[in-house]
C-alpha cells in the first residue's frame, strides 16, 4: 500500500470545508403522520449508551393500522428541512419527512477516508446482504480491526433475485477485517462499498493514515 | 497513666461518634459533645493530668447516660445502622474471641477466593466442672472486615457461596458440627458461574440434608445472601441485628416507585417499621430461634463480655441440636440444669450415629415445614374444603396401601422401589405402546391445528382464546429494528403464533391461563388448595389493601397455583407462579401451597412441573416471613427428588430473585422460553450493588444456556410438545412417571 | 356506492387485473414499490401508492382504508395463497371482499399433506406415499417398505422414493432415494434440514414417478354453490426448479399418440378436480395438478388456490354461449356474488392455445435470474397473439433485483396443432429483447430455450 499523503491532505480539507453529513429520515412505510415530536432546528441524538441500548430521540410518530409508532433517530445532528406540509395526512412509504445534519465525528472520517486506502468490497448487483456466519462468529471473538480473513473465505451472503449467493474473498493474501459500510438486510446499490480489508502487511501503514487524519482533525 | 488517659479518650470519642452517627447529629447534644472530646484531643498535652481524668470521668459518665437513653428510643433503622456500623464486631474478631483456636481455609485476608465469605476450622473448648473439652467445628460465615473494601461489606460471590458449601460439604464427612455467620447485606448479584441465584439454591438444596447439627447465627441478614448459609437446626440472631428480606432502602425505593437516586429517609425510617427486620419481630415471627443479647447500641469489636456469652449460646444451641437427636429425656433435664457462661453442666459429643443423623434430618425438615405455618390463611369452615380433606386423606390411605410409601423413614426408598418395580411391570404396558400412541397424540394434534383459529373460536365457544387476540389493530416487534421483523395483526399473533414474532422468534408475554388452555390435555386441569390465601403477617401498613385489589383483579387467593393436569396422557402435578398476582411474588401462602402440591406429588408418584409465568422474587410485604420460603420449599424440593421424583421448572419472561435462588434454582432439569429473563438481580441493582452497569442482553436465556443455569430454550410454539418429549426423555423408569 | 378493488400485485398480473375492473366498470387502486417506479402497471394506473413491499399486509390494508376500497384482488404470488391475510381482509373490522377462494380452502388445500389426506379419503387417487409425516428414523424404513410393497403390486418398476420436508416446496428440502439402505440418513438428514429452515421436523415419504406430464385443471365455483370447469391446461415443459415454461391448452393433443384413452383420463381428472373442489366448497377459480404416466396413471398433486399465470390459454379456447372468456373478469365478479348466469352445458372449446414465458434468464448457467436494463423491447402484433408485459416499449427498462426477472407472457392461439406450433415459431422469430446487465454484458433471456423445447410439447419427459 501506498500512501498519497496529498491526497490525503486534500480529502481532510474537503471534510473541513463542510464536515456534516445530512441524513434524510423517510417513513418505513405507509401510514398517517399523527405528531411530530421535533421541529426545525432540533437537537437529536441517535441511539446512545455503552451497547447502544438507549434509543434515539424520537421524531414523528407514524400511525398504521392502530399501531402508532415512533420513528426515531439513528443520528446525532440537527433537524432541517422538515415537511409540516404532511402533518395529519396519509403518507407513501419511503417519503422523506425531515432531514437530519449530522456533524462528522472523527471516526466516521476515518472511515470515509479509508475508502481510498483500503481494499473495498463492492457490491456486485444491487442486493440485499448480510455477513457471511463465519465472518460474524469471528467477529463477535477476535472485534474489529483483528478478525483476519484469507484468499477463499466466505465473507457475504448475497440476496438477489431470490436467491441467496455467497461471495468469497477473491484477492491473495491474509488480510484484517477494518470496516463495515453496509446494514444488514438493507437494499445496497450495485458498486457501493460493502466491507473495508486491510492488507495484514499494510497495517503500520493503514495506522499511520489513521494518526494522520486524528492529528489532522483535532487540530 | 498518660497514656492510658489518652487511648480511653480516644475510646470516649469513637463512643460519641458512635452515637452520633448511630442516633444521629441532633440526638441530644453529641455533636457538641463530640467536637469538645476532639478539641481535648488535640490539646491534650495541655492539660493536667487530674484535670483529664476528672473530665474524662464527667465524660464517660454522661456518655454512658446517653447510651442507655439511646438504647431506649431506638428505632428498627438505627438498629439497621449499628448492625452496618463498621465499629460493629465481624467474623473475624468471634473467631479471635470465642472459638479458642482457628484457621481459616481456603484464604488469607486479600488473597482469597472471596475475602467476603470465610471458613475456618475451629476449636471450641467447654468446662464442665474441672474438666476441659474441646470441640472442634467449621465455621462458616461472611466477613465485613471492618470497612475493608476488598470485602466488599459481606456480600458473597457466587463462587464465595460455592466454597461455602465445598466446606460444608467437608465437615460433614469429618462429622463435626458447623457454625454459620451472617453478616452480609445480601449476595453479590452476579451471574457469573456459577451464578448468585443458582449458587445459593445449590447451597439450600444440599444444607437441607447435611448430616451434621448445624447452628446459624445472624448479624445482618440480607435475604438470599443469608439463605445461602442460613437453613440451619437452630438460628440466633444478634439483639441488634436485623434479618429482612430487603434492605430498608430498598423497600424505599420500590414503595416510592424510584428510578434511580436516593430514597427519602421517612420513608426508609417507615420500611425499616414496616419490614419488621428486627431480632425481637423475628423471633415473633418465628423466623429466628433465640436473640443474643448485646451491649446497649449493640456489640463492638471490644465487647467481651458479648463474646463470651454467644461462645456459651454456641455450645448450648449446639448441644440441643445434638440432643433432640437422642432423648427427650435427656434434653428436659439439659434444660433445667443449672449453666452458665463459665461452665457447663454436662458435656454433650457431638458425633452423631447413623440413627440419631436421620432423625436430626427429620427434625430439621420439620421445624422448616411449620415455620410460618401460623400465618395461613386457610377457610376452614366451608363444607367444601371439609370433604376435598376427606377425599384427600382417603387417597392418602390408598396410596399408602398401594405403595407402602408412608413409613416414616424415608430410607426405604430403595426398598419400595424394588416393590414398585414389581408392580409397575403389570401395570406399564410394552414400552414401544405408548410411544407409539404418544405420537399419535401429537401428531393428531397437529393435523387439526390445537392453536385455535378464528372461525373455531366463534364455532366452538368453548375453545379458549386469548383476549389479547380479540383486537383489530397491529404491534410491532420490540426486536423488528434487528431483524426488520414486520408488523403483526394482533389476531395471529396472540391466537396462531401463540405470541410469538414469526420473524425473528421474540416471545410477547401471554396471560397465564393461555398456558392452562394449551399445554395440558383438554379438560384435564384440576387446581387445589385454591382458598389458601395471602394474608398480612407483619401487618404492613397498605399490603392489605394491595392484597385486596390483586384479589379482586385476578380472582385468585395467591400469586401460586396447584393443579393436576395430564399431558399426553401422563398425569402430573404442577404449579404456576403468576404474573398478574403480585408479579408472581412469593410469600406465605405460595411457598405453603408450593410444598404441599411436591408433596402431593410426592405422595402419589408423579412428575412435578413449576412453571413460572413471572415471578419477581420473594414478596417484600412478608419480610422474612417470605424469605424462609426459599428453605422450606428447597427442602420440599430436595426430599421429592430424592425420593424419586421428576421435578422440571419452565421459566418464562421475567425470573428473578429469591425463588430462582431457591426452588425453582434447585431444580435438576430447567427450561426456558426464549425471550425469557432469567436472574438473581435487575440491572439496576447490580449497577447500585456492583458499580458497574451490565450489558441489556446479560439475563438473557442465551446467556443462561451459556452459563449452564439451564438446561435448553424452547419455543412456546412447541411448548406442550417439548414438555411432553422431555416427561418422556427424562422420567424414565428411574423416576415418578405415569 | 361504487365498489374499488385494491390490486395487491404488480407486473403484468396487475394489468391484466386493471383490464378486467375496467371491463366490468369497477374503480381500482394500484400499489407499487420504489424499484418497480418504472413498471406500465404503475405508468397506466391513475391512482397509485407507493408502499414498502408487495408482501407487507399492513401497507396494503392502510392503503385499502385509505382509499376506501371494497375488496382486495391479491393476483398470484406474493400474498395470494396467505390465508392469514385472506382471513384478516375478510374479519377486521372494515371488512373487505376477498377476491379469491374462501381462507379456509386456502389454508386447507394449501397444506399438501391435508389436502393429500382429504383427496385419499375421498377416493381421489394421490401419489402413492405417507399421509402422515413421519419423526424417526425406525418408522421411515417401516414406511419405506410398505410403500415398496404398495407401488410394485400397482405396477412400479425401478422404484425409487422421494423424502420431502412436509413444510418444503419448490424444490427446497426433497431427496431422491434409489434403495432402502439410504433411506435413515437421508430421512436423518431432511429432517435436521427441515428443522433448521422451516422450524417443523416433519418428513413424507413418497414413490417417485419416474416420467409423467404434468396436466391441470381450470375451475370455477361460485357463492352459489355452481362449479364449471374451462377443461386443461399442458405444463410439461418446466425450468430443472419446476418452473413452467411453456403451457398449452388443452392438456392433450390428438396429434399424438396415446397408451391409454385421452378422453377417459382427461374426463376422470376434470370429475375428480370438482369432487375435491366441492367438498372444500371451492368458490373461486382455482387450479387442480395433475400426473399423468405414460399408462395413463393419474395422481393429483397440488391445488393453487388463485389465478395461474397461464389461465389465459384457457380462455383462449373455452367460448360461453359462443362468447370469449376473461376468467380474471369471471374470479371478480364471483366474489363479488355474482351468480354464473351459465352452466357446463354452455361452454365450448375450439383451437388450441399456448403460453411462452419470456424471463431474463440465463438457461445455460443453470437459470440464473439475471437483472439488467433492457434498451429495445419489440414484437410484431398478430391478431393471433396476446402479449401481457409490464415492460415498457418505449424508454429502457431497469429489471428489479426483488423479483422474478419475468419480462413478458406471450399467448398464441392457434386453429390446430400445426397452425398453433407454426405461429409460434413466427413469434418467436420477431420477438426482440436487447438489453445488457450491469457488468455491461448482453442481456439473456430464455427464448432460445423457448424454440428449443417447443420440439418437445405434449411428450412425456423425465421428472
Amino acid at each position: 500500500m501506498k500512501i498519497n499523503f496529498q491526497e490525503l491532505t486534500q480529502l481532510l480539507q474537503k471534510f473541513k470545508a463542510n464536515p456534516y453529513k445530512t441524513y434524510p429520515v423517510v417513513t418505513p412505510h405507509t401510514g398517517y403522520l399523527v405528531e411530530f415530536k421535533v421541529k426545525e432546528g432540533d437537537y437529536v441524538a441517535g441511539p446512545t449508551g455503552e451497547w447502544l441500548e438507549k434509543p434515539g430521540t424520537p421524531l414523528f410518530v407514524l400511525e398504521r393500522e392502530k399501531n402508532p409508532k415512533i420513528i426515531r433517530s439513528s443520528h446525532f445532528g440537527t433537524v432541517q428541512n422538515l415537511r409540516m406540509d404532511l402533518l395529519k395526512k396519509f403518507v407513501e412509504a419511503g417519503e422523506t419527512v425531515l432531514e437530519i445534519k449530522h456533524p462528522l465525528t472523527q471516526e466516521e472520517i476515518i472511515s470515509e477516508i479509508l475508502l481510498s486506502s483500503l481494499l473495498v468490497v463492492r457490491a456486485p448487483e444491487t442486493a440485499r446482504y448480510i455477513l457471511s456466519q463465519e465472518l460474524v462468529k469471528k467477529l463477535e471473538q477476535k472485534g474489529m480491526g483483528r478478525t483476519k480473513i484469507k484468499e477463499g473465505d466466505e465473507l457475504l451472503i448475497m440476496t438477489f433475485m431470490k436467491r441467496e449467493t455467497p461471495i468469497y474473498l477473491k484477492e491473495p493474501g491474509e488480510f484484517i477485517l477494518y470496516q463495515i459500510y453496509f446494514k444488514p438486510f438493507e437494499l445496497v446499490q450495485a458498486g457501493s462499498p460493502l466491507i473495508g480489508l486491510c492488507p495484514i502487511e499494510d497495517l503500520p501503514y493503514l495506522e499511520k493514515i489513521i494518526h494522520r487524519i486524528k492529528e489532522e482533525w483535532s487540530s | 497513666m498518660l497514656i492510658e488517659l489518652h487511648k480511653e479518650l480516644k475510646d470516649l470519642i469513637d463512643l460519641a461518634k458512635y452515637i452520633g452517627e448511630i442516633k444521629g447529629e441532633d440526638f441530644l447534644e453529641i455533636g457538641k459533645i463530640v467536637e469538645e472530646l476532639q478539641s481535648l484531643y488535640l490539646n491534650f498535652y495541655d492539660y493536667k493530668e487530674t484535670d483529664i481524668e476528672k473530665l474524662l470521668q464527667r465524660y464517660n459518665e454522661k456518655l454512658r447516660e446517653w447510651l442507655k437513653k439511646a438504647e431506649e428510643t431506638l428505632t428498627p433503622y438505627e438498629i439497621v445502622k449499628i448492625t452496618r456500623h463498621p465499629q460493629r464486631f465481624t467474623l473475624i474478631d468471634i473467631l479471635e474471641n470465642v472459638y479458642d483456636s482457628y484457621m481459616e481455609l481456603g484464604g488469607d485476608g486479600e488473597l482469597n477466593l472471596d475475602p467476603a465469605m470465610i471458613c475456618a476450622k475451629a476449636l471450641l473448648s467447654r468446662r464442665v466442672g474441672d474438666e476441659v473439652f474441646f470441640h472442634q467445628v467449621m465455621v462458616i460465615g461472611h466477613e465485613k472486615g471492618h470497612g475493608e473494601e476488598f470485602r466488599r461489606g459481606g456480600s458473597a460471590t457466587p463462587w464465595g457461596n460455592e466454597k461455602a458449601l465445598r466446606y460444608m460439604k467437608m465437615a460433614e464427612t469429618e462429622g463435626i458440627p458447623i457454625h454459620f455467620f451472617i453478616f452480609t447485606p445480601g449476595a453479590y448479584p452476579i451471574e457469573d458461574p456459577p451464578g448468585a441465584a443458582q449458587q445459593i439454591a445449590m447451597n439450600l438444596y444440599y444444607m437441607s440434608k447435611l448430616e451434621v447439627p448445624t447452628v446459624s447465627f445472624i448479624s445482618e441478614g440480607g435475604s438470599g445472601g443469608a439463605e445461602a448459609i442460613g437453613l440451619t437446626d437452630i438460628r440466633l440472631m444478634a439483639e441488634k441485628g436485623y434479618y429482612s428480606v430487603i434492605s430498608p432502602e430498598g423497600a424505599a425505593a420500590i414503595e416510592a416507585k424510584l428510578k434511580e437516586g436516593r430514597p427519602p429517609r421517612e420513608i426508609v425510617e417507615k420500611m425499616a417499621k414496616n419490614l419488621k427486620l428486627t431480632a425481637k419481630d423475628n423471633l415473633e415471627l418465628g423466623t429466628i430461634d433465640k436473640i443474643i443479647p448485646e451491649p446497649p447500641l449493640g456489640a463492638r469489636r471490644k465487647d467481651y463480655e458479648f463474646f463470651k456469652r454467644l461462645k456459651y449460646e454456641l455450645i448450648k444451641a449446639t448441644d440441643e441440636v445434638v440432643l433432640q437427636t437422642r432423648s427427650l429425656k435427656m434434653l428436659r433435664r439439659y434444660a433445667l440444669s443449672k449453666q452458665s457462661t463459665e461452665s457447663f453442666k454436662y458435656f454433650v459429643n457431638w458425633n452423631l450415629s447413623e440413627d440419631e443423623r436421620e432423625i436430626l434430618i427429620e427434625n430439621r425438615y420439620n421445624k422448616y415445614r411449620k415455620m410460618t405455618q401460623w400465618a395461613l390463611l386457610e377457610s376452614k369452615g366451608l363444607l367444601k374444603s371439609v370433604t376435598e380433606k376427606t377425599s384427600r386423606f382417603g387417597q392418602k390411605i390408598v396410596y399408602e396401601m398401594k405403595y407402602n410409601i408412608l413409613k416414616k423413614s424415608q430410607r426405604t426408598f430403595l426398598k419400595f422401589w424394588e416393590e414398585l418395580v414389581s408392580e409397575s411391570s403389570l401395570i406399564i404396558k410394552p414400552v414401544s405402546d405408548p410411544v407409539k400412541s404418544v405420537y399419535n397424540l401429537i401428531v393428531g394434534k397437529k393435523a387439526r391445528p390445537k392453536v385455535k383459529t378464528l372461525t373455531e373460536i366463534e364455532e366452538d365457544t368453548g375453545l379458549y382464546v386469548s383476549p389479547l387476540a380479540l383486537q383489530d389493530k397491529t404491534v410491532t416487534c420490540p426486536q423488528s429494528d434487528k431483524y426488520g421483523c414486520p408488523d403483526l395483526w394482533v389476531p395471529d399473533l396472540y391466537g396462531e403464533f401463540c405470541g410469538v414474532c414469526p420473524t425473528c422468534g421474540y416471545h410477547f408475554p401471554l396471560e397465564y391461563k393461555w398456558y392452562l388452555n394449551n399445554i395440558f390435555d383438554k379438560d384435564s386441569v384440576n387446581t387445589f388448595n385454591d382458598d389458601l390465601s395471602s394474608g398480612n403477617p407483619l401487618n404492613f401498613e397498605g399490603y392489605a389493601e394491595k392484597l385486596r385489589i390483586a384479589r379482586k383483579e385476578t380472582g385468585l387467593n395467591s400469586a401460586l397455583l396447584s393443579f393436576e393436569a395430564k399431558l399426553g396422557g401422563i398425569s402430573l402435578v404442577a404449579v404456576m407462579l403468576v404474573s398478574d398476582f403480585r408479579q408472581g411474588t412469593v410469600g406465605v401462602a405460595e411457598g405453603e401451597k408450593f410444598i404441599r402440591a411436591i408433596e402431593f406429588a410426592k405422595l402419589t408418584r408423579r412428575p412435578f412441573i413449576a412453571l413460572v409465568h413471572t415471578t419477581g422474587g420473594i414478596r417484600i410485604h412478608e419480610g422474612t416471613m417470605g424469605v424462609v420460603q426459599m428453605p422450606r420449599c428447597t427442602m420440599a424440593v430436595r426430599d421429592y427428588v430424592d425420593s424419586g421424583g421428576l421435578y422440571m421448572v419452565i421459566f418464562d419472561n421475567n425470573s428473578y430473585a429469591g425463588p430462582v435462588a431457591s426452588f425453582l434454582g434447585a431444580a435438576p432439569y430447567k427450561f426456558a422460553l426464549k425471550s425469557t429473563r432469567l436472574g438473581f438481580a435487575g440491572p439496576r441493582v447490580i449497577l447500585e450493588t456492583t458499580g458497574q452497569a451490565v450489558p441489556p442482553d446479560y439475563h438473557s436465556v442465551e446467556n443462561a444456556l451459556k452459563r449452564g443455569h439451564i438446561q435448553g430454550i424452547w419455543d412456546r410454539r412447541e411448548l406442550r410438545k417439548k414438555l411432553f418429549f422431555a416427561l418422556l426423555t427424562m422420567g424414565g423408569p428411574n423416576l415418578y412417571y405415569r | 356506492m361504487k365498489d374499488k378493488v385494491l390490486i395487491a400485485n404488480r407486473g403484468e398480473i396487475a394489468l391484466r387485473i386493471m383490464e378486467a375492473c375496467e371491463a366490468l366498470n369497477l374503480d381500482y387502486v394500484t400499489v407499487y414499490t420504489k424499484e418497480d417506479a418504472e413498471s406500465l402497471h404503475v405508468r397506466l394506473s391513475k391512482k397509485k401508492y407507493r408502499i414498502s413491499d408487495y408482501r407487507d399486509i399492513n401497507d396494503i390494508l392502510a392503503v385499502a382504508d385509505e382509499e376506501k376500497c371494497t375488496a382486495i384482488h391479491p393476483g398470484y404470488g406474493f400474498l395470494s395463497e396467505n390465508y392469514r391475510f385472506a382471513r384478516r381482509v375478510v374479519k377486521r373490522e372494515r371488512p373487505l371482499i376477498w377476491i379469491g377462494p374462501s381462507w379456509e380452502a386456502i389454508r386447507d388445500l394449501g397444506n399438501k399433506l391435508f389436502m393429500k389426506k382429504e383427496a385419499y379419503k375421498l377416493g381421489i387417487p394421490v401419489i402413492p406415499g405417507t399421509l402422515e409425516p413421519i419423526y424417526n428414523e425406525i418408522e421411515a424404513e417401516l414406511k419405506a417398505e410398505e410403500l415398496l410393497e404398495e407401488a410394485s403390486a400397482l405396477g412400479f418398476q425401478n422404484i425409487s422414493f422421494l423424502v420431502k420436508a412436509v413444510a418444503g416446496g419448490g424444490g427446497m428440502g426433497i431427496e431422491e432415494v434409489k434403495n432402502l439402505e439410504e433411506i435413515r440418513p437421508v430421512f436423518r438428514k431432511i429432517r435436521a434440514y427441515a428443522k433448521r429452515l422451516f422450524g417443523e421436523e416433519g418428513v413424507i415419504i413418497e414413490i417417485k414417478i419416474p416420467i409423467f406430464q404434468h396436466l391441470e385443471v381450470q375451475i370455477l365455483g361460485s357463492k352459489e354453490g355452481e362449479y364449471v370447469h374451462f377443461g386443461t391446461r399442458n405444463c410439461t415443459i418446466q425450468s430443472p426448479y419446476k418452473q413452467k415454461r411453456i403451457e398449452l391448452a388443452p392438456g392433450f393433443c390428438k396429434n399424438f399418440s396415446y397408451a391409454f384413452e385421452v378422453e377417459e383420463v382427461e374426463n376422470q381428472i376434470i370429475e375428480q378436480s370438482l369432487k375435491l373442489a366441492k367438498h372444500f366448497q371451492y368458490d373461486s377459480v382455482g387450479t387442480f395438478e395433475w400426473l399423468i404416466t405414460p399408462e395413463g396413471k393419474f395422481y393429483l398433486m397440488e391445488v393453487n388456490t388463485r389465478i395461474q399465470v397461464e389461465n389465459e390459454i384457457s380462455a383462449k379456447i373455452s367460448f360461453i354461449k359462443g362468447k370469449p372468456v376473461n376468467l380474471i373478469k369471471e374470479q371478480i365478479r364471483v366474489a363479488f356474488g355474482e351468480k354464473l348466469g351459465y352452466t357446463q352445458r354452455d361452454i365450448h372449446f375450439k383451437g388450441m392455445s399456448l403460453e411462452f414465458r419470456l424471463i431474463a434468464e440465463d438457461t445455460k448457467k443453470g437459470f440464473t435470474p439475471l437483472s439488467g436494463i433492457i434498451t429495445h423491447f419489440s414484437y410484431k402484433p398478430h391478431s393471433w397473439l396476446t402479449l401481457r408485459t409490464h415492460v415498457p416499449q418505449d424508454s429502457p427498462y431497469t429489471i428489479p433485483t426483488q423479483f422474478d426477472p419475468n419480462l413478458a407472457l406471450a399467448i398464441i392461439y392457434g386453429e390446430n396443432f400445426e397452425d398453433l406450433i407454426e405461429k409460434s415459431h413466427l413469434f418467436l422469430s420477431e420477438l426482440k429483447i436487447e438489453g445488457h446487465t450491469f457488468k455491461n454484458e448482453p442481456l439473456v433471456t430464455n427464448i432460445d430455450f423457448l424454440k428449443e423445447n417447443l420440439k418437445k410439447v405434449y411428450q412425456f419427459l423425465p421428472a
